[in-house]
């Protein structure tokens, strides 16, 4: 009787958690399924302008205001070659890469060495510093377009990829993004770079940039994308056409007939050809847009 | 190799905190000098400033007659082992290895084979490959001396490079920082609150408290001539019992009433306290655990210097006994042979190598006769 009764018990122990890992596992994949549900239509969502752009570009003039066709009848893929061969946005995919590029290696480098004097070196008035760079952050761009204008003109450097590079060299974004990413970087790697007989500059390449890759790289990418959709301020100061990054030239060249002449589906063309280095990018480095110090630093915690 | 000497160095923070206070000290070539002191004392702050890695607030630094108060700690040319390590999580152990003398533009060849040399030495050869994280704390420990050993630089300096270790290996890389020094003749400045790595390792010790070096000296001097009773009470473990006691003039001999006993002092300490005048006024007695005695050959040959108590706790420990007694709200702690019969409960009466007492003012705490 009495070890019927432990058997018993056993089962019944052995059994409850069997019925609770089920029901556990039943509740999950719902949630699993709603998850799945809107994630799926937030993508839709993001991905349904692009998916437009790209149908529009294959269609006819006249199919692409006629909102009853959602798909080209006969898609014309003679739209792409037209605007890659016979438009100039090669070229400024070019001038724009160029300029994407130098700013934003420009950018890394000066981004690097404020933010490593802010967070590693010590001297007065560097939390000052840090709240004045900050501080610059809530100003509003437009609000600098006509000083820095001036101070281009002054310069000379009105109509020029200089101007254009050196009035962004430094992206307080950047500083802030390897700011917090530095300040994981344990201080006695740095003193024991020092000691080991690493200037500063050292330090900073071979010490603390290989252990905050991934976040140079987000800085990279983000800023590369900033410079190559940047509108405003090029089309400020620049005029000439052959200096027209991709944003400029094609409003230049496929909205200049005005509202009623414009050709649509050339524009869709266009702007599907510029998003092309960007895609290529993302499918690159995407895993490095999820950013953050890991693994082991190399201290015992 | 290097002679490093510390003029009047303070370390003053902005908040008007001093971390050191006056710190001046030589050391000379190929001397093992400890820093030794509880938590807070600025044992570290001085190493640091020493390395380049804290500015100092006042007073001098010379290496060598050099003056190094304005020197980057990268053009100091000492070799540094943290308590973390600090091992670069980025490159394998080789390159950890030899990143100082890559930065220095040693050819490849022979950064190889020092590399291969310093290996060898700590018994790493078959890590070189590895990434820090995949390490034990123990061969971390030992990449990081490594990293310092590979450079020959003028001085190593340690800052508790063992307190993250557990006690086994603790006991052989203390032997093995041993060898080291004797094998590579560099001046070692080691910093540590372990009194044992202070007294096995140091060749000179410097005993700090609240920012202050209380007393430079060898081990044995610090043990049997403790300056004051800080440095008294923390050599030595256990720690040395401070009894306080009044000292009068009975019979026309000077001793010291205590609330475990009056002791006689022998002549040459009572003639002591009686010249600087203590007579009248209340000292600390100080006597080690183990220079308290419980058997009868000693207690018949210390009459005059026997305190009696209580046994509150008894441990054995295999090779000693240590017999926590308290009587009269005065503590007293003894470490006699394992045979005793002592046991807890029991009265005892406890015999004073008078010899190895040391009498310190009640007030100042400074040692006034040993």
């Amino acid at each position: 009787m009495d070890s019927q009764r432990t058997l018993n018990l056993k089962t019944e122990v052995s059994a409850r958690p069997a019925v609770h890992r089920k029901k556990k596992k039943a509740s999950s994949t719902a949630a699993e399924w709603v998850k799945k549900i809107v994630l799926l239509m937030a993508s839709a969502v993001t991905a349904f302008p692009f998916l437009w752009m790209i149908l529009s570009a294959l269609k006819t003039k006249e199919e692409i205001m006629d909102v009853s066709a959602f798909f080209p009848q006969n898609p014309q893929w003679q739209n792409f070659t037209e605007v890659i061969f016979q438009s100039p946005i090669v070229r400024y995919i070019g001038n724009s890469l160029y300029v994407s590029v130098i700013t934003v290696a420009i950018q890394l480098v000066t981004g690097a060495m404020i933010t490593y004097a802010i967070v590693f070196m010590h001297f007065r008035g560097r939390k000052a510093l840090f709240a004045i760079i900050m501080g610059t952050y809530m100003l509003p761009t437009a609000a600098t377009y006509i000083p820095s204008y001036i101070i281009l003109a002054n310069m000379n450097l009105l109509n020029t990829y200089t101007g254009l590079i050196i009035s962004s060299a430094v992206s307080i974004f950047g500083i802030f993004l390897l700011r917090q990413a530095f300040m994981q970087v344990p201080t006695g790697l740095i003193e024991a770079a020092r000691i080991d007989g690493a200037g500063h500059w050292k330090t900073l390449w071979k010490i603390v940039m290989p252990m905050t890759k991934s976040s140079f790289i987000t800085f990279g990418l983000m800023s590369f994308i900033t410079c190559y959709n940047n509108y405003m301020w090029p089309s400020l100061i620049t005029d000439d056409t052959r200096l027209s990054l991709v944003s400029q030239g094609l409003r230049q060249f496929f909205i200049e007939g005005g509202a009623y002449g414009t050709n649509w589906s050339l524009v869709m063309a266009g702007s599907a050809v510029i998003v092309i280095p960007l895609l290529v990018l993302f499918a690159f480095t995407q895993k490095w847009f999820i950013n953050g110090i890991g693994g082991d630093t190399g201290m015992k915690g | 190799m290097a002679e490093i000497e510390l003029k009047h160095v303070s370390k003053i923070y902005e908040g008007g905190a001093a971390a050191v206070r006056d710190f001046s000290l030589d050391i000379h070539d190929r001397e093992f000098v400890i820093f030794v002191g509880p938590s807070g004392c600025g044992k570290s702050t001085t190493l640091r400033m020493i390395a380049g890695l804290e500015d100092i607030t006042e007073g001098e630094l010379y290496v060598d007659g050099e003056y190094m108060n304005d020197v980057e700690s990268c053009d100091r040319d000492m070799a540094m082992v943290f308590q973390n390590y600090a091992l670069y999580p980025h490159m394998t152990v080789y390159e950890n290895i030899a990143y100082s003398m890559k930065l220095k533009k040693v050819p490849k060849e022979e950064r190889r084979k020092k590399v291969l040399e310093t290996a060898k030495l700590l018994g790493i050869e078959e890590l070189l490959d590895r990434k820090p994280k995949e390490l034990s704390g123990g061969q971390k420990q030992r990449v990081a001396m490594g990293r310092a050993i590979v450079r020959r630089p003028k001085a190593f300096l340690m800052d508790e490079p063992l307190s993250n270790l557990d006690a086994k290996l603790r006991n052989q890389m203390r032997t093995e920082i041993r060898n080291l020094h004797k094998n590579l003749d560099t001046t070692f400045i080691y910093v540590t609150h372990d009194q044992t790595e202070a007294m096995t390792l140091g060749t000179k010790i410097v005993v700090m408290k609240d920012g202050v070096m209380q007393q430079v000296d060898t081990p044995s001097q610090l043990y049997d001539y403790p300056v004051n009773m800080f440095v008294a009470g923390f050599i030595g473990t256990p720690q040395m019992n401070f009894l306080e006691a009044d000292c009068i003039i009975n019979d026309g001999e000077v001793k010291l009433a205590t609330r475990l006993g009056i002791i006689v002092p022998d002549k040459g300490k009572g003639d002591m306290l009686l010249r600087k005048g203590y007579t009248g006024k209340k000292v600390v007695v100080g006597i080690r655990p183990e220079d308290l005695y419980d058997d009868e050959t000693m207690l018949s040959r210390f009459p005059d210097a026997t305190v009696h108590t209580k046994v509150e706790v008894y441990e054995m420990l295999g090779d000693k006994c240590c017999l926590y007694c308290e009587k009269n709200s005065e503590k007293l702690t003894a470490s006699v042979k394992s045979d005793t019969k002592a046991r807890r409960g029991d009265e005892i009466a406890f015999a004073m190598d008078l010899s190895k007492m040391h009498i310190f003012d009640k007030d100042t705490q400074m040692a006034i006769v040993h």
